[in-house]
């Protein structure tokens, strides 16, 4: 055999060079060739028959994919989800709010079908064992160990990073302990998510590690451990900057009877003073500019702020990222009940819990003049909840009606293909509020005006609809 | 406005679409009819391997078909249209399938064909028998001696290109393979349309193809595979000449048989058993057409283990989605083309899908041993279609391999898809050439996936 494989070998050389290879073959080739070609045909089908690749080490098959806590998708739901997901263009795809709503309704995806990339942080803790095995941090054996600082190195990242958040939940003080004792050995990224863990039940307890955060390499990991300081009212705002920005605000009492302070903002002159206000709002926390303007943090925010719009928005973001909790809720009591205000609302919602969320929902929906999503901001990760009834009473509903007037023929439509696309948008924003039920109801009516039960851009809310446990009703 | 005779008299490109059309409205040849709300769709078996699937929107006459015609609608639509019309009760209710779906996915509404020229058109005139001209001896045998004389000009003619084959490849091995490798895609183009012109049309296919295929290999893997391609080349011109009226080396060398030759060549084979689709490649051809292989797997076991549903259409045609959905089940009475191991096929005749999945037929110990057995009596073939074992798919640097449970290796021709690699596969169908092995499909843990292979 070994002679065979320096004689084939000598026979690829000449070849190679143009040479005749009769001189290098085995010995009983030589009667049996009457060419090269013919050559080449028994040393193809010696190649083809004896000889067989072999890994030059042990191969090591990588761990099995983990089996995630939630069932996936049915048979026929995966064939719509394929189908969505391949109609979803860069840009304005639904791919993250669609793999959101499935495991809002206790689902998960088929790994043929989808699997998170190494940095598809945004997924849902659900998939923290794919992400790890994507990431190749899987470990090979299920792990039974509690999370401590001592197994934190045995723990692969997504699963640690989930365990502690859930730890968080319970005993805020044990999961402080560890990222406290841990985070310094993980590169800026991680620390980032690490300290993130920390807004969940953030108290003055967490106020001394943030401190030692101030100074971090990361940039953005001491941009959020001086919000979060903030929110606690430990800001360390720059007295001159307060100042400044208070001279760009106006602090009135409003209402006739029910007589509130107002923050306002006024119309500035000029480009650079307007852009100067909003670096402002996004450099000072609240509770510095209420100090500057002698105020409390409450009273900043007792009545909607008024006046320019983007500074409006400005304060908004401001608000979320460095107010109180207290601060947060009533401006977003304010926000769901003007319009106006609902538009620069969504950066709030990532501070109000699912419950308060979904309280404010129907509330939401009812003002959003966005076509839906200003109201999905706020559902955030918990899709799928709305009910028909309360869209039924909605700008989006109405939107809904004027979108069908025009593609079915009922309006003027001098531009069918645009009219199609923004129906098309608006029943996928659909598929992603509406509850089940709502969803099953709005195809019934969708049909009854005129649109085929196959439309494709039905696809989300059938999906939608077909997503229940059978625990679920 | 709903379907009716008048609307299909209208729409049909001509006059002789709706005699096409005519010919199909028997039930025998559509295996399947169906409706749901104002679509219907159905699987009319036409001349290819595969049926054709058609889909038709009885509200704005919207169809469409994956025939490779170029009139629109194409008879099998009409066909469809007509036999709801006239029938409406005959199709079943059913829920609409993912490739009616996709289509109206893609479709623009209100792309119905406008109503087609002026001529008269009628369903009724299309439907009517055509008496049969009487039989003329003399012109019969006119015919029966020109055919004769046409086989034996294409003979000769491809004796001729087989020989020039063998000089341009003694040519490539006397001026060096580094210089084969280095203008590969010319130098076969060349030989290729010699090929054509002399009518060795499946040669010539097959050598307008090798540089595709080389340089989907890594570089040092593609001298070996130059050498065993043209070895195998030589090997089939040599035994076409010897034995130029064997049908399987006239089926690599010429062209195939048609549909109506192999149902009616007694020498068929023929398996009647129920059937898996294993899954489907297409591929888009150097010459322009398309490539679009069905496979199946005999799932009751026994020495016809596979078959080979093979189509080709223009790619100018359109995008074309598959006949089968992987993974479907059906009882079947299979026609394979005669060859010394047959593989490709017909269906000659076809039940309803069977619902729910079946384990596979145990595969060998070693199934890559069967691509030897193989090309003992056929060392033409490129590649076997194997039954793999319990085993994993393994990524090695950039190669990815499967590996059985009992350490039997193979180097996939490509990379596995991520979930393919943290799967165990208890069973996996792929091609197996002698280097390298292309995945189609496996049953794993996860269940079914498909390789886009």
């Amino acid at each position: 055999m070994r002679d065979l494989d320096a004689s084939l070998a000598r026979m690829r050389d000449a070849w190679m060079a143009g040479q005749s290879a009769r001189a290098h073959c085995p010995e009983a080739w030589r009667d049996l060739a009457d060419s090269e070609a013919t050559l080449a045909a028994l040393a193809g089908v010696a190649n083809e028959v004896l000889y067989r690749s072999a890994p030059a080490k042990p191969l090591e098959p990588r761990p099995l994919l983990p089996a995630l806590a939630a069932p996936t998708l049915p048979h026929t739901a995966r064939a719509r989800f394929r189908r969505i997901l391949g109609a979803q263009k860069s840009g304005a795809s639904v791919e993250q709010e669609l793999i959101n709503l499935i495991a809002a309704r206790g689902f998960s995806v088929h790994p043929a079908d989808w699997m998170p990339g190494p940095r598809d942080d945004w997924a849902p803790d659900l998939y923290s064992p794919w992400l790890d095995w994507v990431r190749a941090e899987a470990s090979s054996a299920p792990i039974e160990e509690e999370l401590t600082a001592d197994t934190y190195e045995h723990w692969p990242w997504g699963e640690r990073r989930l365990a502690l958040a859930r730890m968080r939940e319970r005993d805020p003080s044990a999961a402080l302990a560890i990222i406290q004792a841990k985070a310094a050995s993980e590169p800026a990224e991680r620390r980032l998510r690490l300290v993130e863990i920390l807004e969940q039940r953030l108290s003055g307890a967490d106020a001394d590690f943030l401190e030692t955060l101030h100074k971090d390499r990361s940039d953005r990991v001491a941009a959020l451990a001086r919000a979060y300081l903030a929110r606690l009212g430990k800001g360390d705002d720059d007295d001159a900057l307060e100042t400044e920005l208070a001279e760009m605000a106006e602090l009135a009492r409003t209402g006739l009877i029910n007589r509130r302070t107002q923050i306002s903002f006024t119309p500035l002159k000029t480009g650079p003073q307007i852009a100067r206000r909003q670096e402002l709002l996004n450099l000072v926390s609240l509770a510095g500019i209420a100090r500057a303007l002698k105020a409390s943090e409450a009273q900043l925010v007792e009545a909607p702020p008024t006046g320019d719009s983007a500074a409006v928005q400005a304060f908004m973001r401001q608000v979320a990222q460095s107010g109180s909790d207290e601060a947060v809720r009533i401006l977003a009591a304010h926000a769901v009940a003007d319009p106006g205000l609902l538009r620069h609302a969504p950066p709030l919602a990532a501070r109000l819990g699912i419950g308060e969320r979904r309280a404010l929902l129907d509330k939401i929906v009812s003002h959003d003049t966005s076509e839906l999503p200003v109201t999905l901001a706020f559902m955030g990760r918990d899709l799928g909840v709305l009910s028909l009834e309360a869209l039924r009473v909605s700008p989006a509903y109405a939107h809904l009606n004027t979108c069908l007037d025009t593609t079915l023929g009922n309006a003027d439509n001098t531009q069918p293909a645009h009219a199609n696309a923004i129906l098309a948008t608006h029943l996928l924003r659909l598929g992603l509020v509406l509850d089940a039920q709502g969803a099953r109801d709005l195809i019934g009516k969708l049909t009854e005006r005129g649109l085929s039960p196959a439309d494709p851009r039905l696809d989300l809310l059938h999906l939608n609809a077909a997503l229940t446990l059978e625990t679920q009703p | 406005m709903g379907l009716t005779r008048g609307v299909i008299e209208a729409m049909a490109p001509d006059q002789s679409a709706l005699k096409a059309a005519s010919t199909l409205l028997k039930p025998a040849k559509w295996p399947l009819r169906a409706h749901a709300g104002n679509l219907i769709w159905g699987e009319c078996q036409g001349s290819g391997a595969n049926p054709y699937r058609v889909a038709a929107d009885t509200d704005d006459h919207g169809s469409k078909c994956t025939c490779p015609s170029r009139k629109f609608p194409c008879k099998h639509a009409l066909a469809l249209m007509w036999m709801h019309v006239d029938d409406a009760a005959a199709f079943q209710a059913g829920t609409v399938p993912d490739w009616v779906n996709e289509w109206m996915g893609r479709r623009r509404k209100g792309a119905a064909p406008a109503p087609a020229g002026s001529d008269a058109k009628s369903l009724d005139a299309a439907a009517a028998e055509v008496e049969p001209k009487p039989l003329d001896p003399q012109a019969e045998a006119r015919r029966k001696a020109a055919a004769e004389r046409r086989a034996h000009d294409t003979r000769r003619s491809v004796r001729g290109a087989t020989e020039d084959l063998d000089h341009w490849i003694e040519d490539q091995f006397r001026t060096g393979l580094a210089g084969f490798l280095g203008e590969l895609s010319e130098r076969c183009r060349r030989i290729a349309a010699r090929l054509v012109d002399a009518k060795a049309g499946a040669l010539a296919s097959r050598v307008d193809e090798m540089p595709s295929h080389l340089l989907t290999l890594p570089s040092d893997e593609r001298i070996d595979a130059a050498i065993r391609e043209l070895g195998k080349l030589t090997l089939l011109a040599r035994a076409w000449r010897a034995e130029p009226d064997d049908p399987e080396l006239r089926r690599e060398v010429i062209a195939s048989e048609t549909r109506e030759d192999v149902l009616n060549d007694s020498s068929a084979p023929r398996v009647g058993s129920t059937w898996e689709v294993l899954g489907e490649q297409i591929t888009t051809r150097r010459d322009g057409l398309v490539s679009q292989s069905t496979w199946l797997l005999n799932v009751n076991g026994g020495p016809q283990r596979f078959a080979l549903l093979l189509d080709f259409f223009p790619a100018s045609a359109g995008r074309r989605s598959g006949a089968f959905v992987a993974g479907e089940r059906f009882d079947a009475e299979i026609a394979f083309y005669p060859a010394r191991a047959p593989l490709r096929a017909i269906i000659a005749s076809r039940q309803d899908s069977i619902p729910g999945e079946g384990a596979w037929p145990e595969a060998g110990e070693d199934p890559l041993a069967e691509h030897a057995a193989r090309i003992e009596t056929s060392p033409w073939l490129a590649e076997t279609p194997v039954l793999l074992p319990t085993g994993r798919l393994v990524a090695d640097g950039k190669l990815h391999w499967w590996r059985s449970e009992a350490g039997l290796c193979a180097p996939l021709n490509g990379n596995a898809p991520a979930l393919g690699l943290g799967a165990a596969l208890e069973n996996a169908f792929g091609l197996w050439d002698g280097a390298r092995l292309s995945l189609v499909a496996a049953r794993t843990n996860w269940g079914r996936l498909d390789f886009d292979a």
